[in-house]
């Protein structure tokens, strides 16, 4: 088979992506598959994968100078091997971290548990009337009843405010 | 006190078990690949007093061990019957465990995470295994803080594992399916819909035995239960497939199969461990299909008889010498048979 991408080599790699249940297969040439930044997918773990997609972010980007404040880590030291050096590095580098998520997982945003001390934060952090009913649905789904009825009071009342 | 195999032979007869693991990091130390030898130190005493503080049955039911104590005869053992993880079991240096008596609790620290807490039960028992975990999980995060945030959930090393952190596999004996093909198709689809097939040891590893571990892949973006929920159904068709295939087997040539593997393992002199696990799958298949007594364990014999397993019960003998006293050791379960 010749590479889907310039017509002239054989294709020797074939590179299969599922994105939120979407499969998308395509076999490049050596050479096109490095321009696509798929350099070394060939050891087929998960985390190669997600070095080698990081690598392609790397080369493009100029996030090398900036480190974690707490760990010290560059964008480059997670890419390379394709572990996170500490929570903070989830904040310094969210940018560049997200496609990727959307790649591996076809979300980015957290819908599982929240550990109980948590709302709190988030409650002072932010909180929307949208983050709420997101809130309400999940406790709702759980069959927390007693707590979905707090949230839905709150909304009530953020609601009541906004049309003030 | 009994373990996750001495519970997986009767009622269970294509689920085998049931794991569930979540992936935790305390958000006041760099994640395990960078952290010093002293930050290391913290962990451990943290988790230490974590368990032995909070107050729990869990305070009094479970024992921590400090994996460098461990004999590495020891630690492969634990390898073999699924205690923990090849991953963990690599460096014991810096690690420690923490594991209940009857081993369907452990909590490994410093493993890929600050801490993999995992459940592992006999058969299919998906919602005992969360609510054990949760409950858990819930215990240490009152005094460990784990690194949360708002939209990325649990924060991992690996950003594959972001999230929930939770990893639940089911292991299936799945003999005829893998026979007609129908595991590879189940495989494909299974990988379209955010679920992988593997091997019985997890990661990069061949079936053996027929023994296949059917889990979760995707963590952000989807709640425990609906993982769980998605699982259960995913697990739920592959065995009523498995089952429906078994029906169309002919009769008398599996009956001829089950007897005669039956007769080389109450004869057998000379028993190395692929040969063992090939002929117990078949043994397995039999007691299933109620043509043995269900009585028989294959799988406490697999288990039981993996190379350091036997050596746990033999000490330290060479592998010819192995496969001499586990040809015995089946002979002896086997003779009421």
């Amino acid at each position: 088979m010749l590479c889907q991408k310039c017509g002239k080599n054989t294709a020797t790699t074939h590179i299969r992506t599922v994105v939120g249940g979407v499969v998308k297969e395509l076999n490049l040439c050596s050479h096109c598959a490095a321009a696509e930044g798929y350099t070394s997918l060939s050891h087929n773990s998960l985390a190669g994968m997600l070095a080698s997609m990081f690598g392609e972010a790397v080369e493009l980007g100029s996030h090398q100078s900036i480190k974690c404040s707490v760990c010290g880590s560059t964008f480059s030291d997670i890419a390379k091997n394709g572990k996170v050096g500490c929570a903070e590095c989830y904040k310094t580098f969210n940018q560049e971290l997200l496609p990727y998520l959307k790649r591996v997982h076809g979300s980015t945003k957290h819908v599982g548990k929240i550990p109980n001390r948590a709302p709190l934060i988030v409650v002072e952090e932010k909180e929307t009337v949208e983050s709420l009913k997101n809130q309400l649905n999940r406790l709702v789904s759980e069959e927390k009843y007693e707590q979905a009825a707090v949230i839905r009071d709150k909304i009530r009342e953020m609601e009541a405010k906004g049309n003030e | 006190m009994s373990s996750w195999y001495d519970n997986c032979g009767f009622d269970n007869e294509i689920v085998i078990s049931t794991r569930i693991r979540l992936a935790r990091n305390l958000s006041s130390l760099p994640f395990p690949s960078i952290m010093t030898a002293e930050q290391n130190e913290q962990l451990k005493q943290k988790v230490k007093e974590a368990i032995a503080g909070s107050n729990t049955p869990f305070a009094k039911t479970l024992k921590y061990i400090d994996m460098s104590a461990v004999p590495k005869n020891e630690i492969n053992a634990m390898v073999e019957r699924h205690i923990i993880s090849p991953e963990f079991s690599k460096k014991a240096e810096g690690k420690a465990l923490v594991i209940s008596d009857d081993e369907s609790i452990s909590i490994m620290i410093g493993e890929e995470d600050h801490i993999r807490i995992q459940i592992i039960l006999g058969g299919l028992q998906l919602e005992k295994a969360y609510a054990i975990i949760e409950q858990l999980d819930s215990i240490l995060d009152a005094s460990l803080h784990f690194a949360f945030d708002e939209n990325l959930g649990y924060l991992t090393e690996c950003p594959t594992n972001l999230g929930t952190g939770l990893r639940a596999s089911v292991m299936m004996h799945l003999p005829i399916s893998e026979r007609t093909g129908e595991i590879s198709r189940i495989s494909e689809n299974v990988s379209k819909i955010g679920f992988t097939v593997r091997g019985t040891y997890g990661e990069g590893t061949k079936a053996a035995a027929s023994l296949y571990q059917i889990s979760n892949q995707v963590t952000l973006g989807i709640s425990e239960k609906n993982a769980l929920d998605n699982l259960k159904i995913i697990a739920t068709g592959i065995l009523e497939k498995e089952k429906a295939a078994r029906e169309g087997l002919d009769k008398i040539t599996l009956e001829d199969s089950v007897f005669r593997t039956l007769g080389t393992l109450k004869n057998a002199r000379i028993l190395n461990s692929d040969e063992m696990i090939g002929l117990l799958s078949m043994i397995k298949l039999g007691t299933s299909m109620g043509i043995l007594n269900r009585e028989i364990n294959p799988i406490k014999l697999l288990i039981e008889e993996k190379p350091y397993m036997l050596m746990k019960k033999h000490g330290e003998v060479s592998p010819s010498e192995r496969d001499i006293l586990r040809a015995a050791d089946i002979r002896e379960a086997l003779k009421e048979f």
